[in-house]
């Protein structure tokens, strides 16, 4: 009798484990309706995730033999775990994308699909400038939804008005005055959330290095015909330095994350925030008086070699389709695709103050927003994590927090990222 | 004897569904590490042999001495934190005093709590601004030792060690007191007869008994302070400026972010000797033959 139990149990725990292990095929559901999965990271309740959503649903109804489902993981996870399963070869039909260098392995390994079969679509619609973002060798793999400019100066124009300022300073040395007579009133002059460690090199140095180098700098920095021990890249980070020497920033910088700086902001706790476009719209939604937010472009440096109109950006939001997608899957993907990156998303990015890379006309604008679109007509400077490779972004972003603490000079973070490169 | 046999039996099938799974999820990965150490990869292209220069590398990158050197302080922190007030704690909840169970349910509630639960928690205590700390020394007049605990090199390191302390105090509370259960009631009578006092039974009678408890607890704690990963990351991300990096940490960064899978195979491999070579000397020192 025992020996009976014990031999169900045994069977009982193999069948499941067995179970276990067969969970993960992708079977085609048994009724002709082809499935897919696009992985995301629009968990924030944000307008411009809910026109994204939107548009899936809209596909879904109008389309009842293909169900595209999507699922949403929070941002500072996403790319790990496309990262993680894209080395297990386990990546959904489609996913969600950066461009760049962060897309790059993911296209030498063969695993996103060349969209050059369609893309007719948007040849006419979308400048080649801004698809070249997700473009490589000639091969397309994601269409840009929106522009992201990353280094946009929101303030607080009553508390500048108190400060004795009616315009926002165009050049750096006005901007260390505000500061300095911001911090006189007891305020505090930027709020910053650098925990994450990205701010301080995606929105911060992508336009003040671009202002002393010239955008040239980068790609042939990369390319091995030139150093970041460059001068003019050191007096850039050197930004950073004097910066946090004069305590422009909130002292729990390195402890709050991207969004508690923003709210800090919000609240009227700072007078300054530096963010990129996708800050608009949650700043424009959540303070009191929106005609009390300024928006303004990164200030000029007197020495510096680059153009001092430009700022950073890339192009963003696009979707990418796994390689290994069976015939009728990839047709599907494709009629997706064509449908999501129409004009509608365009005018409901548009109305959620989001900088496309089309033309739309949008009836009422805010003043912010209108603002921030027209930095991008002067040309957009690369972005450091979006062209540098991931593990000398890794050198830079912790750097740049050690010069905040002191911890290193900026000669010494140029060194480590010279270092880093040659390692490669 | 037939019986036995099939006894036996018994026994090995029984065990054999644990074993493969134990097989498939514990040790290949491990073995599967060890062949990736000595590759180039970078997850997606092919993986090149290039035998040992990803230890080389390693134990030259000063950033993997710094975690090492930040681990063995979580490891100091909770050996000589965790085990001796839970030691103390569970020698004062054993006698028979009142609302003891009561005590034991919050000492313990720690341990039920999830990782992420607790490092929110504790990163709102630690808040440089309006944090419980800083405005409790803000409230008693002492201002000015308020600090930014967790942004401020000095301090992050410590601030993270003591979260950790108190996560796992709970747990060793629960085993020291399950031991202190079983030492036998007449051996501290018989003390007592003798004239010893309660410091003595304590330390002469009661601690040597439940030596061997106390010794696994410790290689509990060991073992655990070198997996430390999830608090640290919730908290602080390693940062700032690597403060609080650990191993673990380390190898989830260069692994995961940086796409160094054959490299970060190679950290978690130095991770599993560190361990192993750790016990070996706190089991050396400690007498006793545990392994």
């Amino acid at each position: 009798m025992k020996k009976k139990i014990s031999w169900l149990l045994f069977s009982v725990i193999f069948v499941l484990f067995l179970a276990g292990c067969s969970g993960n095929s992708n079977e085609a559901s048994g009724s002709g309706v082809i499935e897919l999965t696009v992985w995301n990271d629009w968990t924030e309740e944000r307008p411009e995730n809910t026109a994204y959503k939107n548009m899936i649903k809209q596909f879904n109804k109008e389309h009842e033999d293909i169900q595209v489902i999507s699922e949403s993981i929070p941002h500072d996870q996403y790319e790990t775990k496309l990262r993680t399963q894209a080395a297990g070869k386990q990546l959904p039909d489609m996913f969600r994308v950066w461009p760049g260098a962060r897309l790059k392995p993911l296209v030498e390994g063969n695993a996103v699909l060349s969209l050059n079969p369609i893309m007719d679509n948007w040849r006419d619609k979308i400048p080649e400038g801004i698809l070249k973002d997700y473009a490589f060798n000639e091969e397309q793999y994601a269409i840009p939804a929106n522009i992201s400019e990353t280094s946009l100066i929101f303030y607080n124009k009553d508390i500048i008005q108190q400060a004795g300022y009616n315009e926002f300073p165009s050049s750096y040395e006005g901007l260390k005055k505000l500061i300095a007579e911001v911090n006189n009133m007891g305020t505090t002059p930027i709020s910053l959330g650098n925990k994450a460690v990205w701010p301080l090199q995606s929105v911060y140095i992508s336009t003040i290095a671009d202002r002393f180098t010239g955008s040239e700098f980068l790609p042939n920095t990369l390319e091995g015909e030139g150093t970041f021990e460059n001068g003019q890249f050191i007096k850039a980070l050197t930004v950073i330095q004097e910066l946090s020497e004069m305590d422009a920033f909130n002292v729990d910088m390195n402890t709050l994350d991207e969004a508690q700086s923003r709210n800090e902001f919000i609240a009227g706790n700072a007078a300054m925030h530096f963010a990129g476009s996708w800050a608009i719209g949650p700043i424009l939604d959540n303070v009191e008086n929106t005609d009390n937010i300024g928006v303004a472009p990164f200030p000029s440096f007197a020495e510096g070699e680059g153009n001092q109109n430009k700022i950073a950006g890339v192009a963003g939001g696009g979707i990418a389709v796994n390689s290994s997608l069976s015939e009728e899957k990839q047709q599907a993907a494709f009629k997706f695709l064509k449908f999501f990156y129409g004009n509608q998303l365009y005018q409901e990015l548009a109305k959620a103050n989001i900088i496309v890379p089309v033309e739309v006309e949008v009836d009422g604008a805010p003043e912010v927003y209108k603002k921030a679109n027209s930095f991008a007509q002067n040309g957009l400077a690369p972005v450091y994590d979006a062209t540098l490779p991931p593990n000398v972004t890794d050198v830079i972003n912790n750097g740049l927090q050690s010069i905040t603490l002191g911890e290193k000079t900026p000669e010494e973070l140029a060194a480590d990222m010279q270092e880093e490169l040659e390692n490669e | 004897m037939h019986l036995a046999k099939n006894k036996q039996m018994a026994i090995t099938f029984g065990l054999f569904p644990a074993l493969l799974i134990y097989m498939i999820f514990a040790i290949y990965p491990i073995l599967q590490s060890f062949y990736y150490s000595f590759m180039e990869w970078d997850g997606f292209s092919d993986m090149t042999y290039v035998g040992l220069s990803n230890f080389k590398e390693l134990f030259q990158d000063p950033l993997f001495w710094n975690s090492a050197k930040n681990n063995i302080y979580v490891v100091l922190a909770s050996v000589l934190g965790q085990v001796p007030i839970a030691l103390f704690i569970a020698l004062l909840l054993n006698r028979k005093l009142k609302g003891s169970k009561i005590f034991r349910t919050i000492g313990f509630m720690p341990v039920v709590l999830s990782t992420v639960v607790i490092s929110l928690t504790w990163s709102l205590i630690y808040n440089s601004q309006d944090g419980m700390i800083n405005e409790l020394l803000r409230a008693v007049g002492l201002g000015a030792l308020a600090q930014n605990w967790l942004g401020d090199t000095q301090w992050s390191m410590i601030a993270v060690c003591v979260t950790v302390v108190w996560q796992f105090v709970g747990l060793y509370l629960i085993i020291f007191l399950a031991a202190l259960q079983n030492v036998p009631e007449e051996v501290l009578e018989a003390a007592r007869m003798d004239g010893a006092n309660e410091w003595t039974t304590t330390w002469k009678i009661t601690i040597p008994m439940i030596w061997e408890t106390i010794l696994v607890a410790i290689i509990l704690c060991i073992a655990g302070s070198l997996r430390t990963f999830d608090l640290i990351y919730v908290m602080t991300h390693g940062g700032p400026s690597h403060s609080t990096d650990v191993m673990a940490l380390y190898m989830f960064n260069e692994t995961f972010s940086n796409l160094q899978y054959g490299y970060g195979s190679a950290v978690s491999v130095v991770i599993f000797f560190f361990s192993l070579l750790l016990i070996f000397i706190v089991t050396k020192l400690l007498g006793r033959k545990m392994i």
